[in-house]
């Protein structure tokens, strides 16, 4: 069959060709023993490292429990179907939005210092930049609950999926189980699993982010993603080839961690097989507590989202009032309008292209050869983003494409594909093809049996993956600033120059700029993805 | 194969041609004739509003005038763009991504260094002869390297502190004086961490006010050397340190979020490097009209910022265009005023004609430096890597 043979070609081409030849540059570049020793032996490493793993750990671990506390409460209520457009509305607030959001609220400046504490002068309080990295936890576990949720979400909500998991409830509380129990025991080990992929994503973004660590985490020293970015971004040759060895030894550190996890899981396997087997429990599922999560959780997006709006009208907000320095238009009028129009196009195009890429690979090679690709999906995203940009940038240097639209393009793709592909392959693969065969069966093309068929009954997992990539297009920095060599500039581009120049009320409308289209993307994908007959 | 061992070769041979300058016709009228049409990328740090503002206006006038587009590229940090430049003469890219860059410091020196630059241009850019050469000694030195006309100056400035005249009664006038106020006030002092341009510029005023001998500064220092001089300054931090912000275990990470935080009066003491940038601030109604501004009584460290033209840039004679309209009274006088930028000028107002020469004379407005204090010459560039290298081993890890 033709299609079998070009389904691979665009991703092969598109995005697996350019990821790993920009790996092989970085771990060229980085294979000089003087840039490994120079990176390591420098002050902040062994700390940074330290703190990027407890960050990164604590947050996942945090943001884990909490979405499956969520989703063990509304799953079954009349909430559970609208789960997409609660967390869509959460996701689509960027991570740095969000972090900008939330230091106003808690710095000693800030939204609550001002309400509860007034005076002359802000309280001498520790609650941006603290030390052990609290104030980043919190923030990375707000942000990442959503994204877990709506993952699990995903796995437990469409189509077969949904109806099997009822049976299965039903059957194990006919046999004297509680819900806590039924959760534990049944649902949880099939949901995790297809979730871990997700949540190894979560963990590393969370190890390895620089951004975040930027504006709300600590200093002295910062994280180990921090220390890399500086190192890249010194004038110095030297210390440039430092920040290249850096992202590859924080590759390991990774990589080690999760091997340390692995083997520690394995360990632990057979006390959790016996404990997961031992007859029936009567364990109920605390709802008031899951109710409470969600409600405090819903209250500090609102109030994060209504800072940002608050301060994106506000010039001027002198300590201690909320109000007083008056509300005016003038930040929203200095927006500029070709930022906002690349960075919507760029993230239209990848995610458009991404997904249907990832379909044509979905029906064009057999599930046996996913794994291929997910491997290299979860190295786009494994790897951190500064690591795969430093290489992208080198490759794309010496032929020519820095500072062009098609370099931009390629540099996108590779975050968005990587997350449409992880986001669509569980429901697309578990998608039960005898329905697909039916259809054959009764003459329709393969074309048309998708297009009437398939592709109706994916729906909801093909527009969370366009939306999701959407966002992810949308908020990309480190490449675009690196690829867009002065040319062009997108919205996190100017977000972050303006973060670095300190005008609140700017930042805080270029957040809101960055936001929206994300925002409309999620509201679009969960409007559509109601199913037909409802 | 074949075609790539071509390929490279011709790449190979295109990256040399371009550095060759084309024979300079040395008459201004061809520059300019040339420069029409061309479109300039100026990267240039965009963290301040007011500069951004500036140099949207500068763009339209060199429009107007000489037919040049400017495209201001905004970066946080014009390390990125010397990574850049380097990294494209590298890979031997000719049509760069810069044609000029607003720099100076050590990556001005990196960038000479690695003959990055484009040059000597700057002395033969016709309003040169308008530039305080002998008053100002720093436009011909910048950190202590010989410009020798690889850069043209811009802008002047000079370390200055500023607060609320109504909480900060007796500003302090020295490191010492500053030592008793943040003693006298714990918690509420801080400065940037280094490798902020205004943290290290904060570490070498220490350095400045508590070395032995002054004069061993101007020098090319090695690390030893360095260990030696710099004992009396770590040792005035670490008694310093306990009474910061954060009792000196973190560090507010930009200048811009120190301001804010004085702003705010989280801290006391704002640090900046531009002497109008308070009274600029306080006209924006960003700072409280009892703003003070002071520098220390024996001096601060003061240095010039200059632009220079990357040697690949594909548009050097617009670059130059540019970079003289920069120079000239007209734009030197607008950058000064305070609800503009406010940035002190390069001109040596004596050789300009009368009629302009007058606007230049200030009118002091609140904000405005009240203690002044004479402008002490930079440390020798070799010094900022130890420093900043010294700093975050001893308090960063």
């Amino acid at each position: 069959m033709r299609l079998s043979r070009a389904g691979p070609l665009p991703i092969a081409v598109l995005w697996a060709l350019p990821l790993l030849a920009a790996l092989a540059t970085v771990l060229v570049m980085a294979a000089s023993h003087e840039s490994l020793i120079g990176f390591v032996a420098q002050p902040q490493v062994n700390g940074g490292i330290l703190l990027a793993v407890w960050t990164g750990t604590a947050s996942t671990l945090i943001a884990l429990t909490f979405a499956v506390a969520i989703a063990m409460t509304l799953h079954g209520t009349r909430f559970w179907q609208h789960v997409p457009l609660i967390t869509g509305a959460a996701l689509a607030l960027p991570h740095l939005a969000f972090a900008i959001g939330f230091g106003l609220l808690i710095m000693p400046s800030g939204v609550v210092a001002r309400v509860l504490v007034g005076g002359d002068a802000p309280p001498q309080w520790v609650t941006t930049q603290d030390q052990y990295g609290l104030s980043l936890i919190a923030v990375l576990v707000l942000k990442e609950v959503p994204f877990l949720l709506l993952m699990l979400w995903n796995t437990m909500a469409q189509g077969d999926a949904a109806q099997r998991f009822a049976a299965e409830v039903k059957a194990a509380r006919s046999l004297g189980h509680g819900m806590g129990s039924v959760w534990i025991r049944v649902l949880l080990p099939q949901v995790l699993r297809r979730t871990l992929w997700p949540a190894v994503i979560v963990w590393v973004y969370g190890v390895t982010v620089v951004d975040l660590a930027l504006v709300i985490g600590p200093t002295q020293p910062p994280t180990i993603g921090a220390v890399i970015w500086s190192n890249l971004n010194d004038a110095d040759a030297g210390i440039n080839s430092r920040g290249v060895a850096g992202a590859v030894v924080i590759v390991a550190v990774v990589v080690a961690a999760a091997v340390f996890a692995w083997i520690g899981g394995k360990m632990a396997g057979p006390a959790w097989r016996a404990s997961m087997t031992r007859g029936p429990s009567p364990l109920p599922v605390s709802r008031a507590s899951g109710h409470i999560l969600t409600a405090a959780l819903l209250l500090i997006y609102a109030a994060v989202l209504a800072v940002l709006v608050l301060l994106s009208f506000t010039p001027r907000w002198p300590y201690p009032s909320l109000f007083e320095g008056g509300l005016s238009l003038a930040p929203w009028q200095r927006l500029e309008a070709s930022p906002v129009v690349l960075s919507i196009g760029l993230a239209l195009v990848t995610s458009l292209a991404a997904v249907a890429m990832v379909v044509l690979w979905f029906e064009s090679v057999r599930q046996s050869g996913d794994r291929l690709l997910l491997g290299l999906a979860i190295a786009a995203l494994a790897l951190p983003p500064l690591t795969v940009a430093a290489g992208q940038y080198q490759l794309f240097l010496r032929v020519g494409l820095t500072g062009t639209h098609a370099g931009l393009f390629l540099v996108h793709l590779t975050p968005v594909l990587a997350y449409a592909f992880i986001v669509l392959s569980g429901p697309y693969r578990s998608f039960d093809d005898r329905i697909s065969a039916t259809a054959r069966s009764l003459g329709a093309s393969q074309l048309r049996s998708w297009c009437q068929v398939k592709a109706p009954l994916l729906k909801a997992p093909l527009l969370t993956s366009l939306a999701v990539g959407f966002s992810v297009g949308l908020v990309q920095f480190v490449p675009a600033q690196l690829i867009a060599a002065g040319r062009f500039s997108t919205l996190p581009m100017e977000a972050v120059t303006l973060s670095s120049g300190g005008n609140r009320s700017l930042t805080a409308a270029y957040a809101l700029a960055l936001a929206l289209p994300a925002l409309a993307a999620f509201a679009l994908s969960a409007f559509f993805s109601r199913p037909r007959w409802r | 194969m074949t075609f790539n061992l071509t390929r490279r070769a011709v790449l190979g041979a295109a990256a040399t041609f371009p550095f060759a300058r084309l024979a300079h016709a040395g008459d201004w009228a061809d520059t300019e004739r040339v420069a029409r049409g061309q479109t300039v990328y100026f990267n240039a740090w965009a963290g301040s509003d007011t500069i951004n503002a500036y140099i949207k206006w500068a763009g339209d006038e060199v429009f107007k005038r000489y037919g040049v587009t400017l495209t201001h590229v905004k970066i946080a940090d014009a390390a990125e763009t010397v990574r850049r430049v380097r990294d494209e003469v590298a890979a031997g890219k000719a049509d760069g991504s810069t044609d000029l860059i607003w720099i100076n410091g050590e990556n001005f020196r990196a960038m000479k260094q690695g003959k990055l630059l484009f040059g000597p241009f700057a002395e033969s850019l016709p309003n040169f002869r308008f530039v305080d050469v002998e008053g100002k000694p720093t436009v011909l030195k910048d950190f202590t390297e010989p410009v020798e006309g690889l850069e043209s100056p811009w802008g002047m400035a000079q370390l200055t502190f500023f607060g609320d005249g109504a909480k900060v009664a007796k500003p302090p006038r020295s490191m010492v004086e500053l030592l008793d106020f943040a003693k006298a006030n714990p918690g509420r002092v801080s400065y940037t961490a280094p490798p902020d341009f205004y943290g290290t510029t904060f570490l070498k005023q220490v350095l400045v006010e508590t070395v032995d001998d002054a004069l061993v500064l101007a020098n090319e220092a090695t690390a030893d050397d360095f260990k030696t001089l710099a004992v009396p300054a770590f040792a005035f931090l670490d008694t310093l340190h306990p009474y910061l912000w954060r009792e000196g275990k973190q560090f507010p990470p930009a200048q811009a979020q120190l301001t804010q935080m004085t702003a705010d009066g989280e801290l006391l003491i704002g640090i900046t490097f531009n002497p109008n940038e308070p009274a600029n601030l306080v006209a924006a109604g960003r700072l409280p009209p009892s703003t003070i501004a002071w520098q220390h009584a024996k001096g601060t460290i003061g240095n010039t910022h200059f632009v220079a033209i990357p040697i690949n840039s594909r548009a050097k004679e617009g670059a130059e265009v540019i970079a003289n309209f920069l120079l000239s009274p007209v734009a030197q006088l607008r950058k000064q005023q305070l609800d503009v930028w406010g940035d002190p000028t390069v001109l040596a107002v004596s050789k300009l004609p009368p009629d302009i020469a007058r606007k230049f004379t200030k009118n002091p407005a609140a904000g405005s430096v009240t203690f002044p204090g004479p402008a002490l010459t930079e440390p020798h560039a070799s010094i900022v890597a130890h420093i900043e290298a010294a700093w975050v081993e001893r308090y960063g890890a």
